[in-house]
């Protein structure tokens, strides 16, 4: 059971990163982002260009793998969302959907349907408190935790934090405030993009690489997000833990392929009753 | 009756101006001016439009037809940031305060945007900070816990974080006690005497007539007078002015 | 040739189903359903597991079928009726589609899990002579359609479809009505779901082999890319629409032919990237978006 637990934390803390691109995206353009998933996949598949094919170690693979994909995020949403901006909620995630097919198969026309691997060195795992542990968790959990604390920073001390905030709290408002929303729209895309690569990288390291890597994960992540509060960095933190840990948890007690159950029902129960999650602000559509 | 003395230049000033939000403009052909260094009350019953034309001066509505000018440079292209910038501060009547900030914050945020440090002055803290010292206590609470007089407050004191050259402010005693009533009118005059030009859309009408100098009625979408803040206090019916039966000059 | 068009006019207009109740549920009820995959395979399957397993006749096996879907979104509705949030219900709506899906790839011994269903029975398929069969299908398919943009033009039109509009675009009517405001949610979207099942058997006979892998979200992004394609005039528009995206899916089937150097998983997922680029690109480009409203006056 500690170790069902443990891997939970360390599936939890991968899911931190794109949790918070979610609920960033999700508070500063007002929509569910359902691409978010095949973005990670993109991202990953980035990094194994430069890591598997040109022999670039995987931190500064991963490090390139992140810039490029901000920067492809701006592209994207300059392309895709911002001739739907004023359309509404549901021409977005629909936009979004699409977006998502796209994306993820591009990663399968380049590479195909085979799983694939970061070429980085093996390293045997260790025990301790009668927990396995490896390398690549250690990793996982210093590298999110790095990021969380570098998001955390930003949304609080940083101007730019502060406009993005203030964007998701009252778009009409902020702009009578002097900010420009195009702005701030491209730097909370660039961040997302940098958070989504980020955390395909764990998972490629944690699993595999193959086109549904991402997909796989979209409605956890979605769960974390709306578990938290759309538009809580915070609660995109432990919203993530939470169904890390229970839905590893949840493989003790009921098969194992039913472990996206646990994010299905945690999103359902968590709308009908309390649609602002644990620490979201309830959203006035105006 | 005409003012032997020329007027003082308009610091803000609407031609024509239409503007609504589907179908059908709600402000049709609006002319209004606001002298500089003056107090203007636009009032008005329920639905005549005050809020769509400081919101159309604001930026945050697009002008159908019609000019607004700033000091005589045209502002219908410039986005609302843009003319937050110019020098035009807008405070509304609700969700006036960003409430999942703290109060520092939205402090902060107001002057960090404003591109301050061009040939604007800036509003030195103590200035602010000696215009309403009852957000000094408040520095870390998040606005959303604020009381609604206090709400207020922040939000007035938001645009004035850096010196604007005008200043709209949309019913800002809606909701108030009596006490924060005269509070928030005794603020607006001292506002205006280090030099703000003050536009206000009032319901409580002979409260903000008392500090104004003049009075533009609003009825229908459409100005139907246009007079001295004190000739329009000592009318004893003011709905006579809506209906634009009343004759004024 | 015939053949060819035969049968695609069969898949056309069981897509075209699909969109009807998709936009049902949307423009008269203003409930997305994101689930729509989920429900749709859940009518395929009701539907061939009571003739495979039950030895029900074709009739019998559609109206089931049509019962089995109508119920589950009854139930969906219901339990949904606090989320207003059209984003949220949409999202509620893919998580229980997933969950359906995740059922029919599970549980094996209902459904063969991956393995699929083979050999599910055509309605008369005994009867009528294989050469003339695809025919009959035709008509049998094009018949539903029929009687399925009667039905629902006849709920629209009808004094429960006024009301239905009524509430939603006016709410002091609704809060009138208070309570029975909800039950009006649950009606429409258990409507859409019976539709919905109706398709999903078609789709039935018409492979007469199902599996998991057939019910992907790219059945989402059709019903979409209909509702969107066609536009205005809430009947015309879906079949239009149905019979674009499937010119469109069967299409890029010629692209093998094109480009020999590809193969079939890069064939497939070009013809995948297609339809997103076609679902992004009808957003953009259809003025209308989506159609929102069905009018009373609705266009034949």
């Amino acid at each position: 059971m500690l170790q069902t637990t443990f891997n939970g934390i360390v599936t939890g803390v991968i899911m931190t990163l794109p949790a918070l691109a979610v609920t960033l995206l999700f508070g500063v353009l007002k929509f569910p982002n359902f691409a978010v998933g095949a973005m990670m996949t993109i991202a990953a598949y980035m990094a194994f260009a430069l890591n598997a094919q040109l022999g670039w170690p995987l931190l500064p693979a991963a490090a390139a793998a992140s810039v490029a994909m901000g920067v492809l995020c701006i592209g994207i949403d300059h392309v895709t969302f911002k001739p739907l901006r004023e359309r509404g909620g549901i021409t977005l995630m629909v936009a979004s959907l699409g977006l998502g097919f796209i994306l993820e198969n591009i990663a399968r026309f380049a590479y195909g349907n085979s799983a694939r691997s970061f070429a980085i060195e093996l390293a045997r795992p260790f025990r301790f408190a009668d927990v396995r542990m490896n390398q690549e968790q250690m990793i996982t959990i210093a590298v999110s935790t790095a990021a969380m604390i570098a998001m955390w920073l930003l949304l609080t001390r940083s101007p730019m934090g502060r406009a993005m905030r203030a964007v998701a709290d009252n778009p009409s408002l902020a702009l009578v405030r002097g900010i420009e929303s195009p702005r701030v729209i491209r730097w909370a895309w660039f961040i997302a993009g940098v958070l989504l690569a980020a955390g395909g990288v764990l998972i490629g390291m944690d699993r595999a690489l193959e086109p549904p890597m991402g997909s796989n994960y979209l409605i956890s992540v979605f769960a974390a997000a709306i578990l938290g509060g759309l538009g809580s960095p915070l609660g995109a933190f432990v919203g993530a833990l939470v169904i890390g840990v229970v839905s590893e948890l949840s493989t003790l007690v009921a098969p194992p392929n039913y472990r996206i159950g646990v994010p299905l029902c945690a999103i359902a129960v968590i709308l009908i009753f309390r649609p602002q999650g644990l620490f979201g602000q309830p959203y006035i559509r105006k | 009756m005409s003012n032997p003395l020329r007027p003082p230049a308009a610091i803000l000033s609407a031609t024509g101006l239409h503007a609504g939000y589907g179908a059908g403009d709600i402000i049709k052909g609006v002319d209004a001016e606001l002298g500089t260094g003056r107090i203007v009350t636009i009032i008005g019953p329920n639905g005549s439009g005050k809020s769509t034309l400081i919101k159309t001066l604001a930026g945050l509505l697009p002008a159908r037809q019609g000019e607004i000018e700033l000091e005589g440079r045209r502002l219908n292209d410039l986005s609302a940031p843009k003319r937050v910038r110019a020098g035009i501060a807008y405070v509304p009547q609700e969700y006036n305060v960003f409430r999942n900030l703290t109060v520092l914050e939205n402090l902060k945020i107001a002057r960090e945007f404003m591109g301050a440090g061009r040939s604007r002055e800036r509003v030195l803290d103590d200035e602010v900070a000696g215009l309403f010292p009852e957000l000094a206590a408040h520095h870390r609470t998040q606005a959303g816990n604020l009381s609604g007089g206090q709400r207020q407050m922040l939000a007035f004191a938001c645009a004035l974080t850096v010196r604007p050259k005008v200043l709209m402010l949309d019913e800002p005693s809606a909701g108030l006690s009596p006490k924060h009533m005269s509070d928030v009118f005794d603020k607006v005059q001292r506002v205006n005497a280090i030099g703000v030009s003050i536009l206000l859309v009032e319901q409580n009408a002979r409260e903000a007539l008392r500090i104004s100098h003049t009075c533009i009625v609003l009825a229908g979408g459409r100005v139907r007078a246009v007079a001295p803040a004190n000739e329009v206090l000592g009318m004893k019916d003011l709905n006579s002015l809506y209906l634009g039966d009343a004759t004024l000059h | 040739m015939t053949s060819y068009l035969v049968l695609l006019g069969i898949v056309v207009c069981f897509s075209a189903i699909l969109a009807l109740a998709l936009n049902f549920q949307w423009g008269l009820g203003g409930m997305v359903n994101f689930g729509l995959t989920g429900f749709y395979a859940l009518g395929a399957y009701a539907s061939a597991l009571l003739m495979l397993k039950a030895g029900a006749n074709s009739f019998f096996a559609v109206v089931a079928a049509i019962a089995v879907v109508a119920a589950v979104c009854a139930v969906v509705a219901f339990v949904t009726l606090r989320v207003t949030e059209e984003d949220y219900f949409a999202i509620v709506t893919l998580g229980v589609g997933e969950m359906l899906r995740l059922v029919a790839l599970n549980e094996d011994w209902l459904t063969r899990g991956a393995l699929g269903l083979t050999g599910i029975p055509r309605p008369f398929g005994d009867v009528i002579a294989p050469e003339y069969y695809q025919y009959f299908l035709l008509a049998l398919a094009v018949v539903l359609l029929a009687a399925t943009l009667w039905f629902l033009g006849a709920v629209a039109r009808s004094p429960f479809g006024r009301l239905v509009r009524a509430v939603r675009e006016d709410d002091v009517v609704a809060a009138t009505l208070g309570k029975n405001v909800l039950w009006i949610r649950v009606r429409i979207f258990a409507i859409g779901g019976g539709i919905i099942g109706l398709a999903g058997s078609m789709h039935g006979f018409y492979y007469q082999y199902i599996d998991p892998t057939q019910f992907s979200n790219i059945v989402l992004a059709y019903g979409f890319m209909a509702v969107i394609a066609g536009g205005r005039g809430a009947h015309r528009g879906a079949i239009l629409g149905a019979a674009a995206v499937m010119v469109l899916l069967e299409g890029s089937r010629f692209l093998k032919d094109l480009v020999p150097a590809l193969d079939s998983d890069q064939l497939a997922a070009i013809r995948i990237i297609i339809i997103g680029v076609g679902l992004i690109a009808l957003l953009i480009w259809r003025p209308q978006g989506f159609l929102r409203e069905y009018r009373l006056k609705v266009s034949p």
